[in-house]
């Protein structure tokens, strides 16, 4: 960083509020080194891993680092179908974040427009589901899954976990809905413009922040899933990158070098959506707790 | 073995992907374009998946679940070995094996087999395994089918065979070996110490003290599985009280748990335990991930308690260790017990049985009657297991440790009782309770008699 | 906008609005809210009710369940585990709140700060966020291996150990997360309070617990109901670092209900122990609601 923090916060105008305090806080420093070691050693721990061969590491001290570094874990992992594991669960995640979109935007933005018993019952509905933990429904739903004939397929998966996407998604867009001034919606309403166009031509484009915390919310929460993707699927055909990390615990077994190999792979896509869009990223997260 | 196996999953799967040739995935990717619209057009959407046809798409294919562990290459051979035959051609179709991770096999064979995606073929246990399929009418029987067809009559050991059944009437073919459970150890560690293989519990008991004093953990014990855990109990209550104490509970009256012999055994057990006779981490090692046989083979522990898999499992992860320290022995008599040292608890074999809701029975069971064709017992004993088909005896000087598997051979062959493992003879509802009351025992969170106490009250 | 997402205030609100001049703004028909609606229903409510139904019923999974009234709810009640269970994981929630809580807050509000190394300790931080539950109790799992791993001890196999490793690895995988919604809420406090309390002669830690954490009020509900709701479902965790042991010494009531549905195959009384969740749930969450005013934060969130 070349600038100084303080200036840069005084050229960029769109930041209110300054930061509390100017010094230095060398408790509260020492506390965050302290949980950079907490995070970085089992970070360290398995890089060095998961580049040592499985000979050496059933033997050796895994926190030193490799003697003689190799990459054959990773092509273990990769030729033991991982891009097919990738690439189910980033259909599942587009899919979701899909469905998410589709539905609950008109959703919100019914409930924020038009105010009627039967949108705030909808609303109700929403807010209650936020307590509903999705484990608590997983056998009726396997009844469900098994009865429509979905099961043990990525649909069976895609769908119970865009359901229970929703609600904190629909809370998310109301609120942000909720700031687009009245103001703006008269002017267009002046042009003529539809409901319709309004969502389109208005209303979305000023909901951006709080979309794309519904992006973030909803594909973290496929790309998390793993109790559905357990239950609902069996066989290699969608299997989703969770449930293939589960059993590689049996297929790899105490091949740890291996297995680590197999974490570090898993989390290099959502590392290089970090690195390509790391403030919408940062930003989405923190609009999922509420900004 | 590992990279073994890798390739071949990933063989498979890439196929599917290159040229949506592999049933299941075009299923899939059919319900999946179908599915995709259920968005905008729930309803639609899913009345069309609904319409779709089940895990094997194709009419001809039928599937078979099985145990994905280190054997599972006797069945992949076996599989393919049958697609390429007269019979699958005659049968019009073709077997697909999917190999379900060992860890969650009857629960994924359960939540598959109460959907419309359920296998044709299915391997388990046998007896209380797979009561509930039967009771829910989901299992062919084959009885008449075997008395009508000489290949299965006299391809198996009749009591193998029958030791399987349900009532009386058999649902299963044997396709893999006999799982005796056997006293492994590591030759180096006893040759070190000057220790004989324990013939009574005594011994075993000395042996133990001298490991410990030495440094090493007398017994690996995956504890977080807890099957393992059970085998001790199982033999324990053998050699103490014989197999009549189980065969009453098997049979069904809880009250058989009140044995003294139960409460004996599972003193002895929390003696060991105490000990330190198993170390003192067994409760965080596993079985299923190779924990325990890396202990093992690593020297960390001089004996381990296991099904004759352990053979093949060794001779996949650690090939030198198996072919040159691993020794094997009965388990030891106990003082005063009334059960025969040759009696022998574990699994007779596994089968495979047919789901009675099959597209194609006669496939299926064109493919059952080549477990007892000479190929396929030849790949078993060529994995170091031996085969319960009549021809065994003939082939076991081809295995790789020809000693191992006739001392296999005469265990069972000898053996005046062969105990089913309780869980499997108990099925998986009464077994999986059983197995959190044998956790709390070796965790030591319940007494010996508390466990007995709670056993009886297992319903 | 101080509207709250209960009834009386939001038609008071829709009166007033039709009462201003121009109005007339073409709105939405209510059926655009019906796909979502009908979806969400068919797939989380249906699901609620059945699970209810369920658990009056006895399921082996394979034949079609039968009615055998109260008996789930009486085993409920009767089994000790179900007791065991639901200590294990409100102490396990306490837990996860108060460790979690007390960094993230901490390492929130230092990361909103000014100093010059923050961006690239807050990367660092972020790693964990990378990656899945799963993929984070697997690492876990690698690493606290008796045998194999780093600490080479029996944690997960002493029922103090596996429980501290799931608080542990709950923490590892979601501080990050709890950090970045302080250091948010940290950052929205306006600079002039603490102007004001330093020409008052406030010091650093007056500072503290006068001005941040009063200010952090609502970041503090939000990010505790999260911490809550998250750690009635932590499931992987458990399944994957120690089967709910040793013994039945992690069994906490999600993972519980997953033993009786998917390993005793006894559904119905899965559904009763799955009802009961629900029931907690949502209890806890009202109270969590009425005890912090959960509406009044969404108020002043969205007044901003």
């Amino acid at each position: 960083m070349k600038t100084r923090p303080s200036d840069r916060e005084e050229s960029a105008p769109s930041r209110r509020h300054r930061h509390w305090t100017r010094r230095a806080n060398p408790v509260a420093g020492l506390g965050s080194f302290l949980w950079l070691v907490v995070v970085i050693v089992p970070v360290y721990a398995m890089l060095s891993a998961s580049l040592t061969g499985q000979d050496k590491a059933l033997t050796g001290n895994p926190l030193k680092p490799p003697t003689s570094p190799t990459l054959d874990n990773y092509n273990t992992v990769l030729r033991s179908g991982f891009g097919h594991l990738l690439s189910n669960t980033a259909i599942v995640a587009v899919a979701v974040v899909g469905i998410v979109l589709v539905l609950s935007i008109p959703l919100a933005y019914v409930a924020v427009r038009t105010r009627n018993s039967w949108s705030n019952a909808a609303l109700r509905l929403f807010l209650l589901g936020v307590a509903i933990p999705a484990q608590a429904v997983v056998v009726p739903l396997y009844l469900l899954i098994a009865k429509l004939d979905l099961y043990d397929t990525l649909l069976a998966v895609v769908l119970p976990t865009a359901a229970f996407a929703m609600p904190v998604s629909v809370l998310v867009l109301v609120g942000t809905l909720r700031d687009v001034s009245e103001d703006l919606y008269e002017a267009m309403a002046l042009d003529g413009a539809s409901p319709l166009r309004m969502l389109f031509q208005l209303t979305i484009p000023l909901a951006k922040g709080g979309i794309s915390t519904v992006v973030i919310y909803a594909a973290l929460q496929a790309w998390n899933g793993f109790l559905f993707p357990l239950i609902f699927t069996q066989s290699d055909g969608p299997r989703v990158l969770t449930l293939g990390l589960f059993n590689y615990v049996s297929q790899f077994g105490v091949n740890i070098p291996a297995l680590l190999a197999s974490v570090v792979l898993s989390g290099i896509p959502i590392f290089v959506v970090y690195l390509v869009a790391r403030r919408a990223l940062v930003g989405g997260l923190m609009g999922v707790g509420g900004k | 073995m590992e990279s073994n196996r890798g390739r071949s999953y990933s063989g498979r799967s890439g196929a599917g992907q290159a040229t949506g040739g592999s049933p299941g995935n075009r299923a899939f990717s059919r319900r999946w374009v179908l599915g995709a619209g259920a968005a905008s057009l729930l309803t639609t959407g899913l009345t069309a998946c609904g319409s779709g046809s089940g895990a094997g798409g194709d009419s001809g294919t039928i599937t078979a679940f099985v145990y994905g562990d280190d054997a599972v290459k006797v069945q992949q051979a076996g599989v393919s070995r049958f697609n390429k035959s007269a019979a699958a051609k005659k049968a019009g179709g073709k077997v697909e094996l999917q190999k379900v991770p060992g860890s969650d096999y009857s629960p994924k064979l359960r939540t598959a087999m109460g959907s419309p995606s359920a296998p044709d073929v299915f391997f388990n246990w046998g007896g209380g395994s797979i009561k509930p399929y039967q009771e829910a009418d989901k299992l062919v029987d084959l009885t008449d089918i075997i008395e009508d067809d000489p290949v299965l009559k006299d391809g198996f050991l009749p009591s193998v065979l029958a030791a399987g059944d349900l009532k009386g009437r058999h649902y299963g073919i044997p396709m893999r070996g006999m799982q005796p459970v056997i006293l492994f150890y590591n030759k180096s560690v006893f040759a070190e110490h000057k220790l004989q293989p324990p013939t009574t519990w005594d011994q075993l008991l000395d042996n133990n003290a001298k490991l410990k004093k030495a440094k090493i953990t007398p017994f690996a014990l995956g504890g977080t599985d807890i099957w393992p855990d059970l085998m001790w109990l199982e033999y324990l209550v053998d050699r103490i009280g014989g197999p009549e104490v189980f065969r009453r509970i098997q049979d069904g009256d809880a009250e058989g748990w009140g044995d003294p012999a139960v409460l004996r055994a599972a003193e002895l057990v929390k003696e060991l335990v105490d000990d330190g006779a198993f170390g003192s981490k067994f409760t965080s090692v596993s079985y299923v991930n190779g924990g325990a046989p890396a202990v093992f083979a690593k020297g960390k522990a001089a004996m381990h308690l296991m099904g004759s898999w352990e053979y093949s499992t060794q001779l996949g992860k650690f090939p030198d260790f198996a072919r040159k320290n691993l020794g094997w022995a009965a388990f030891p008599t106990v003082e005063d017990g009334t059960g025969d040292v040759r009696n022998v608890v574990g699994n007779p074999t596994n089968y495979w049985s047919i789901n009675s809701r099959t597209r194609n029975k006669d496939l299926a069971i064109a493919f059952l009657r080549t477990c007892a064709s000479e190929a396929y017992a030849k790949d078993l004993v060529d994995l170091g297991d031996v085969p319960t088909t009549s021809n065994a005896a003939e082939l076991l000087s081809s295995a790789p440790n020809p000693e191992f598997a006739r001392f296999q051979y005469d265990l069972v062959e000898k053996a005046p009782a062969f105990t089913l493992s309780w869980d499997q003879a108990l099925g998986d509802g009464l077994g999986t309770k059983m197995h959190t009351e044998i956790g709390k025992l070796f965790a030591g969170q319940s007494s010996p008699s508390e466990f007995v106490a709670a056993c009886k009250g297992l319903k | 906008m101080s509207a709250t997402l209960g009834k009386s205030t939001t038609l008071d609100e829709s009166a007033s609005l039709d009462k201003r001049p121009g109005a007339r703004v073409g709105r939405p028909h209510a059926v655009w809210a019906l796909p979502g609606v009908l979806f969400f229903t068919f797939f989380a409510i249906v699901p609620m009710a059945l699970a209810f139904y369920l658990s009056f019923t006895r399921w082996d999974g394979l034949g079609d369940p039968q009615l055998v009234g109260l008996a789930n709810w009486q085993k409920l009640l009767d089994d000790p585990r179900l007791t065991q269970s639901l200590w294990l994981t409100v102490s396990l929630t306490v837990a996860s709140w108060v460790f979690q809580t007390v960094v993230a807050l901490l390492l929130g509000v230092w990361a909103a700060g000014p100093q010059r190394n923050r961006a690239v300790l807050s990367a660092v931080f972020f790693v964990p966020l990378l990656l899945s539950s799963t993929a984070v109790a697997l690492l876990f799992y690698a690493l606290l291996d008796p045998n194999f791993g780093i600490i080479q001890k029996d944690t997960l196999g002493s029922s103090s150990g596996a429980f501290l490793a799931i608080v542990f690895v709950g923490g590892w995988q979601f501080i990050p997360f709890h950090t970045l919604i302080y250091q948010g809420g940290a950052r929205q406090i306006p600079q002039v309070l603490y102007q004001a309390a330093a020409i008052d002669g406030a010091g650093r830690y007056r500072q503290f617990f006068s001005i941040t954490l009063p200010q952090l009020r609502n970041t503090i509900t939000t990010s505790t109901v999260l911490i809550v709701v998250g750690s009635l479902t932590y499931f992987e965790t458990v399944l994957i670092l120690t089967k709910g042991g040793p013994g039945t010494d992690t069994a906490i009531l999600p993972y519980l209900m997953y033993e009786a549905g998917f390993k005793t195959y006894d559904f119905g009384y899965a559904s009763a122990i799955a009802s009961f969740l629900v029931l907690a749930a949502t209890g806890l969450s009202l109270l969590l609601v009425r005890l912090s005013g959960f509406g009044t934060m969404r108020s002043t969130r969205e007044g901003m």
